[in-house]
């Protein structure tokens, strides 16, 4: 056993953290670390930046423009770009929708849409959930029908028709991934497709949905008689739920953001210092949430020893999921309960905003069933 | 990064767990101890030692598992600690041959598992000393030929080694709740050479501090055992039991306990090994102190969700003396608190914390 980063590895992490500290504009980084919301441009200029150094995309295929790093290297890169206040890319293209594209996509789409999701010319965004498939996302009935008025020789066309909603990003998105119905079947996984969608497209409109923090991060968008091309289909007819499932693995140990707790903890010591809060009480929450995150950073560093010995990365990413976003949520708890209401410092809005993060990317009850069914093997 | 146990470590872990899954109720088994090399663990080499704090957890986790109680965080991770970093070769051998029993008597009435609260005097009286106080707590006293008892000095902490049979030294032993042996020690001026002084006068505290961080440390890996047993017999038990013509395993609020149960033991998991490797490695004290303490709290408040929600999950059966979960629960309810309970382990950890150190990252950021 040895718990200690290797000579190189410490090196790597040097060279990571003099890059984010010498070439992150001073103004993108103030307002992460306010935890100011973003706009596109702080994004796309990052972006760029991470593109140059060839850095944008670490889980691509080197040829495709990916890295050449191990899971190590990776989870140091993830780590060092919150601890130098970073903005965390958008994860729509180069996280998800890239990877299905390498994997069940042909030549043509691989030519077709990886360059401009690497470059940062082209944003994305992901239509899964509908206002009645959440949590049961298989249960969506967004339609995909062929065209039947399509001639011969003429390219075939599918017409889309639905409602896909909480769509982060979607009012800047130039394209969206979406899983509609192709076909009508016993079995509600069968017949799901996966498709791309320019956002150009007559028929898409894109409605802003305010969120409880007075945020405007996500979207409801609507298709109605969309018409794409069916070469804009992902993978084979009906194989949009497999898909789907292996883009849920692709998700997995972002979410637990340990470093950003970090981060986010020395701020609340910073706010107690200032505000000159001696509460013994607080104090011992903010050491209980303290000594759970350290728990789960060494659980994080666990998995991925465990990935780098080659195992795929299992359900025990759950815990990750669940932990990691309760000591979020406990985090910015913390910051309300020290400063009160109406405070200065805007902490009751990242309270509000930070709910989010038990519900998205697999809600924590959901990750619950993956642990029963997946780990402990109950009925 | 390397989580891998060596040929060595998975020798000892096996054997230990041998040992754990037989009939190891009642009886010493401190021969049998002996002859498998057990005493020897985090022991200097040329007293016949090998292995550290992994080492120990490896064996105390097992021992958590097949719910071995004995006498080994007090006689050797606790008094061995102790001996061997105030050097005494001399006790620590025989301790390590199996010759010689020694506990540690430290803790005193009202002092609330805090090492420094010292009533006990060491009075000078020519080239011996006279010690007079009341020790609480005491682990495994009955077996114990030798007492390393603490006492002021002035007002310092000095560490004496009393034999447990001398005149004017009275054990009590408690009704305990597990089968622990544990019971008071009353000093009613005892006689002791200033020769079997150990760590020199004034030494007591620092020493007594690196020997419970041990002890702690390894408790905290048999709270680890302890849960893993309890979770497994949980999970098995609710896949059995039939109500309502299905298995009670296959209903969601059962389920979500379990998985909740699940996150607890493996945030406990992380923090064992982060504890034995804290003190393999790290040298500044309060550090030490800091790291060993947020592992008891995170060890204690994970022991008390896993060991409540096995009996709540087993229902009437889990409160049965005859079935084993209830003595699991029991045993976690007392490692729980031993050596320092949550809201002791928080206070440490914040006063750790607030004492300004070179930056405390864990082992691989840093």
């Amino acid at each position: 056993m040895d718990l200690a980063f290797s000579p190189e590895e410490r090196a790597f992490r040097d060279e990571v953290r003099e890059f984010i500290a010498t070439h992150l504009p001073p103004d993108v980084r103030r307002r992460v670390q306010a935890g100011d919301p973003l706009g596109k441009d702080d994004y796309a200029c990052w972006h760029r930046i991470l593109h140059e150094r060839g850095w944008v995309a670490p889980g691509w295929p080197v040829a495709l423009g990916g890295t050449d790093w191990g899971p190590v290297e990776k989870h140091i890169f993830q780590e060092e770009i919150s601890y130098g206040w970073a903005p965390r890319l958008l994860p729509f293209g180069l996280q998800m929708v890239a990877p299905v594209i390498i994997e069940f996509g042909n030549d043509e789409q691989r030519a077709r849409y990886l360059p401009k999701i690497h470059s940062g010319e082209e944003f994305w965004c992901q239509g899964y959930s509908e206002p009645g498939a959440g949590s049961d996302l298989a249960s969506l009935q967004s339609s995909a029908v062929h065209d039947p008025s399509t001639s011969s020789g003429q390219a075939e066309t599918y017409v889309i028709n639905g409602t896909k909603t909480w769509i982060t990003a979607a009012q800047w998105a130039d394209w969206i991934f979406v899983l509609a119905r192709t076909e009508r079947s016993a079995k509600k996984q069968d017949g799901i497709s996966f498709i791309l969608v320019d956002m150009k497209t007559p028929g898409v409109t894109v409605r802003p949905i305010e969120t409880i923090d007075g945020g405007r991060e996500i979207n409801e968008v609507h298709l109605e008689n969309v018409r794409v091309p069916v070469a804009n289909r992902v993978g084979g007819e009906g194989e949009g739920w497999n898909i789907a499932k292996f883009l849920l693995e692709h998700e997995r140990t972002g979410t637990a953001g340990i470093a950003g707790c970090r981060q986010q903890l020395e701020s609340l010591h910073e706010l107690l210092a200032h505000e000159k809060i001696d509460d013994r009480r607080l104090q011992e929450r903010v050491a209980q949430v303290e000594i759970e995150l350290e728990a789960l950073a060494f659980t994080e560093l666990r998995t991925l020893a465990a990935e780098s010995a080659g195992k795929r990365p299992g359900p025990e990413s759950s815990i990750l999921k669940i932990k990691g976003t309760e000591i979020q949520q406990a985090i910015s708890e913390l910051a309300l309960d020290a400063l009160g209401p109406y405070a200065e410092a805007h902490v009751a809005p990242k309270y509000f905003n930070y709910r989010k993060t038990s519900i998205y990317a697999g809600s924590n009850e959901i990750q619950k069933n993956i642990i029963a069914k997946r780990i402990l093997k109950l009925p | 990064m390397d989580f891998t146990l060596s040929p060595e470590q998975l020798l000892i872990k096996d054997s230990v767990a041998r040992f754990a899954a037989g009939d190891h109720a009642g009886g010493d088994h401190w021969p049998t101890f002996a002859e498998l090399g057990w005493l020897a663990i985090g022991a200097p080499d040329d007293l016949g030692g090998f292995g550290g704090p992994l080492e120990t957890l490896l064996l105390m986790e097992q021992f958590g598992r097949g719910l071995v109680v004995s006498p080994y965080v007090a006689q050797v991770v606790l008094a061995g600690t102790i001996l061997h970093a105030a050097n005494r070769p001399d006790l620590l051998g025989r301790v390590v041959e199996g010759e010689q029993r020694i506990t540690v008597a430290y803790e005193e009435p009202h002092a609330r598992y805090d090492p420094a609260r010292v009533a006990t005097t060491a009075v000078r009286d020519g080239d011996d000393y006279v010690l007079t106080g009341t020790k609480v707590r005491v682990l495994d006293p009955s077996t114990a030929g030798t007492l390393i008892v603490s006492a002021l000095t002035g007002d310092e902490i000095t560490l004496f080694a009393v034999p447990s049979d001398a005149p004017n030294v009275v054990r009590e032993r408690y009704a305990s709740e597990d089968g622990y042996d544990a019971g008071n020690v009353r000093l009613g001026g005892v006689r002791v050479a200033g020769a079997e002084i150990i760590g020199g006068v004034g030494g007591g505290l620092a020493l007594l501090e690196l020997g419970l961080d041990h002890a702690t440390a390894a408790l905290c890996a048999e709270g680890l055992g302890l849960m893993s047993t309890m979770l497994e017999a949980t999970v098995e038990y609710t896949k059995q039991r039939q109500q309502f013509g299905v298995p009670i395993g296959s209903f969601q609020a059962l389920q979500h306990r379990m998985a909740e149960m699940f996150i607890e033991l493996e945030l406990a998991r992380s923090m064992a090994y982060l504890a034995a490797t804290t003190l393999g490695e790290e040298r500044d004290p309060v550090a030490r102190r800091r790291g060993i303490s947020a592992a008891k709290v995170q060890v204690a408040k994970s022991g008390r969700f896993v060991g409540q929600n096995a009996i709540q999950l087993h229902g009437g059966i889990g409160m049965s003396e005859e079935y084993k979960v209830g003595h699991y629960f029991k045993r976690m309810t007392i490692v729980e608190r031993l050596l320092g309970d949550v809201d002791f382990h928080l206070g440490r950890y914040l006063a750790a914390r607030s004492t300004k150190t070179q930056a405390q990252t864990p082992a691989a950021v840093g």
